[in-house]
């Protein structure tokens, strides 16, 4: 059986990974898709919590974290489309005013 | 299962979820990046099965493959964004950013690496009692996470939809 350490080892590298990219990425819907990434590192990281303490809570949580990650995907898309409609701009260094 | 080949196992899941992660963030074309993205998922959901969360790997599927990557993958076509060459991919500030995330990472593997785990597992996940917890004592935050979701709905239509002045083109 695999060690508790190296599903929390696991999680720790796609999450930094995830956030290296939002970091240096300037496509707003790239950086969508690192969220995306850093959402589901944590999910497994919860779920190997789940599965080593023999309680299902940490599933519970998974499903609540995926719930609350479909919406975050909806909105943060549903600004970017409009930011993209009204101005045309898709990278997040040019967009620097507040009004047209 | 044989201790050696789910080590096996793990570590190719291990690789294959770096690379694509990495993969992700380094694609030029966002259709690839998206495209990666759907093979990571996919790489989650087995880890999920590993775990014995047979119900969180078919969730897992069905919202994320299902739900959220049509939802990026509409959304980049309906945006029709085209490859511009003339920008960069990475911003000025991507060394800073880069050292910034290994500094993190070292310190996680540093808190991380002799974390000690209970004697008893999970011996087998079945999905009646995941609903039965969900249903009972995870009532209320099932029923809140509706309203949110319903929340959400109406802000991304709203947010997304075209105002009258965009319709009537002035």
């Amino acid at each position: 059986m695999t060690p508790l350490s190296w599903y929390l080892i696991l999680s720790a590298t796609v999450f930094s990974i995830g956030l290296i990219g939002f970091i240096i990425r300037r496509d707003l819907i790239v950086m969508l898709m690192c969220l995306e990434i850093m959402f589901n590192a944590v999910n497994i990281a919860f779920a190997s919590f789940s599965f080593y303490n023999a309680n299902l809570q940490g599933q519970i949580f998974v499903l609540f974290s995926i719930a609350i990650a479909a919406c975050e995907a909806v909105v943060g898309l549903a600004i970017v489309l409009a930011l993209v409609r009204n101005t045309g701009i898709n990278h997040s260094d040019e967009i620097n005013k507040l009004r047209d | 299962m044989n201790p050696a080949v789910e080590h096996a196992f793990f570590i190719y899941f291990f690789v294959s979820l770096c690379i694509l992660s990495v993969a992700v963030i380094a694609s030029r074309n966002i259709i690839h990046g998206a495209f990666y993205l759907l093979i990571f998922l996919l790489h989650v959901a087995a880890v999920f099965l590993f775990l014995n969360a047979e119900f969180l790997m078919v969730i897992q599927i069905i919202v994320y493959v299902g739900g959220v990557l049509a939802l990026f993958v509409f959304a980049i076509m309906v945006m029709n964004i085209k490859e511009e060459l003339r920008h960069k991919r990475f911003v000025k500030f991507s060394t800073a950013g880069l050292a910034t995330g290994i500094i993190f990472f070292v310190s996680l593997y540093i808190f991380l690496n002799h974390v000690k785990s209970g004697e008893n597992v999970l011996i087998k996940s079945d999905t009646t009692s995941l609903g039965k917890l969900l249903f009972s004592y995870y009532l209320l935050p099932f029923e809140i996470l509706s309203l949110v979701l319903l929340v959400a709905l109406i802000g991304g239509i709203i947010i997304a939809k075209k105002t009258p002045v965009d319709r009537e083109g002035r």
